[in-house]
């Protein structure tokens, strides 16, 4: 019995130290799970990048020495992964000075392990997503638009098609004015506009392009640079900016000097012209008559004054009866002899023929309507008075009267009674208004009681005209 | 006998210790931000890729499975992880069928693989290409 103890106890301590020893992998490590976290590095500097999508589903992962490696020594990199239990390594190509490998997880954390003949495997961690390098931009143009003076720069990615970076990059542009210094920009979209105005004219500037993970989850460095593009700004930016300008203070200039020329003209014809028309002035009718009639001439009476025309021998009306006469005044191309009444023909009927015959030749002198010269006038009131008939008066306007405005018609009138008329009479003096009112106060009361009154109006000088 | 009996007992829990002790095929912990994050920038374009590629296939799935076979895919309440794994698991299983065409077998396992990678689960006797 002691014996089978003392045998168990040692067999159960063999056993875990078997187990302590060797752990689940069977790989010796400081972590005891295979892994190397903790191993201390062996001057193991290399710079590794990953490049997502490389081809189809694959991405890759490139590594080279920072120091190179002493000569006569075979260095192996390797990349590992722990996959169920087990730590699996993948050696990597060695091209020229890099080291590169293709594989298709990206998830799972791995380890880059170098291996030397001399040295025992040392091994460092490394996430893929944070040691991106995006592929290169390419096919850059550059649009001038006139209206706005801005240069569109557009380039494109590969990774616009691809899944896993696709809207996460940020892109850099760099411009230079032939050999000068370069000046970037950085833009998260494909296109970036130049302000024309920022650029010199007529030159020449270059552009390229890389590009970045923006950090959202993706991280990693700068790609390498496009290929340059170069373009070359326009002559008119500034003559366009310059003529438009000359356009505006030409214009400017021309309204100023109408809008003084307007104002002047204003000024000037305000009074004569522009207020007339806009507020018109009353009519005045001494005014508005000298308008529409003619001025006489020097040696005509125009005033209604009966004193100015004192020297103007005034004969009575009295004896003026026949319309008839009157019609032959306003009408002397027919015959007189035709109209004369037969009560004139008595011994005075050669008289009234010539008066007629001269009345019918008599070219009134009349230069505008209703004003008389004072022979004319006389000669019309010398045969109006043989003219007038009896019983035949009415209210014509053509009948003559005194200047004092004694009606002519009256039933009572006798032409026999009045001394017939001399055309060429000598006026007689003044005063006639008095006596003549006198005189013809008695004759008023012989006239019929037709009450019809007739005055001269200048009208009706104007129509006998 | 009683100290036959005192050696057996502690050879025992020795063997309990000693022995493997793997009840879950997942690892265990909180990763659920760790999970999430990897499945929004890098899975889902993945499953985004195969579901466009499995639509030509679609028809052709369903007329030739019964309904009680989708209970392969069936995601349960509270086991996320678990219901997950079963399901890549069995997509893996499809990889081996010659009537899909090779590039979506292929994307297929990559999805199965990328699945298991980020729960950090491994399948019951299962193959993978690589």
């Amino acid at each position: 019995m002691l014996r089978m103890t003392q045998t168990s106890t040692v067999l159960s301590i063999f056993i875990l130290f078997l187990h302590t020893t060797f752990g689940e992998s069977g790989c010796t490590s400081a972590d005891g799970d295979g892994t190397f976290g903790d191993d201390e590095p062996d001057n193991f500097d290399i710079d590794c990048f990953s490049q997502l999508e490389f081809r189809d589903s694959y991405s890759s992962l490139t590594c080279n020495f920072t120091e190179p490696p002493p000569h006569n020594t075979n260095y192996t990199l390797a990349l590992c992964t722990k996959e169920d239990s087990n730590y699996v390594c993948f050696n990597m190509e060695k091209q020229e000075d890099a080291y590169f490998l293709q594989f298709t997880d990206i998830l799972s954390n791995k380890d880059i392990c170098m291996d030397s003949e001399m040295k025992k495997r040392v091994c460092r961690s490394l996430v893929v997503t944070d040691i991106v390098k995006p592929e290169v931009p390419f096919d850059i143009n550059i649009t001038y638009q006139k209206e706005a003076n801005e240069y569109l720069i557009h380039y494109s990615t590969p990774h616009s098609w691809k899944k896993y970076l696709k809207d996460k990059l940020i892109h850099q542009i760099a411009y230079r004015q032939e050999e000068g210094t370069w000046k970037t920009i950085e833009s998260p979209y494909l296109q970036v506009k130049l302000l024309g105005k920022n650029l010199e004219n007529d030159a020449s500037y270059e552009v390229k392009v890389r590009s970045q993970p923006n950090g959202d989850y993706f991280k990693g460095m700068w790609s390498e640079w496009s290929t340059s593009k170069s373009f070359r700004t326009t002559r008119e930016q500034h003559s366009t900016e310059s003529s438009s300008s000359v356009v505006v203070v030409i214009f400017s200039i021309l309204g100023f000097m109408l809008s003084i020329v307007m104002i002047v003209l204003i000024v000037t014809f305000w009074e004569n012209r522009i207020k007339p028309a806009v507020w018109p002035n009353l009519p005045d009718h001494k005014k508005t008559l000298e308008q529409l009639c003619k001025k006489p001439k020097n040696n005509f009476d125009i005033s209604f004054n009966p004193e100015s025309f004192g020297y103007v021998h005034i004969h009575k009306v009295d004896g003026i009866r026949a319309k008839a006469e009157l019609e032959n005044f306003l009408q002397p191309s027919t015959a007189p002899e035709t109209n004369i009444p037969e009560k004139f023909r008595s011994g005075s009927d050669q008289k009234m023929i010539p008066a007629m015959t001269d009345k019918s030749k008599l070219n009134l002198p009349v230069t505008y309507g209703g004003i008389w010269p004072a022979e004319a006038l006389h000669r019309l009131l010398g045969t109006s008075q043989l003219a007038v008939t009896e019983g035949n008066c009415s209210s014509s306007t053509y009948e003559v009267c005194h200047s004092n405005g004694v009606p002519l018609c009256d039933d009572a009138f006798n032409l026999s009674s009045a001394p017939p008329p001399d055309p060429s009479h000598q006026p007689r003096p003044e005063p006639l208004n008095g006596d003549t009112a006198s005189q013809m106060l008695p004759t008023s009361e012989m006239r019929s009681p037709n009450n019809e009154e007739a005055y001269v109006t200048m009208s009706s000088f104007y129509k006998i005209q | 006998n009683s100290a036959f009996f005192r050696s057996i007992f502690r050879v025992l829990p020795l063997l309990l210790v000693l022995s493997p002790v793997n009840s879950s095929s997942c690892a265990m912990g909180n990763r659920t931000t760790e999970i999430r994050v990897k499945y929004e920038n890098i899975l889902s374009h993945d499953i985004d890729e195969l579901v466009n590629m499995s639509a030509e296939y679609r028809d052709r799935c369903c007329k030739n499975k019964k309904h009680e076979n989708s209970k392969v895919f069936f995601c349960n309440d509270t086991q996320e992880i678990e219901s997950l794994q079963g399901m890549a698991c069995n997509m893996l299983r499809f990889f081996h069928k010659q009537k899909i065409s090779k590039s979506f077998r292929w994307k297929a396992a990559l999805v199965s693989c990328g699945t298991l990678q980020l729960l950090q689960c491994k399948c019951e006797r299962h193959k993978k290409e690589k």
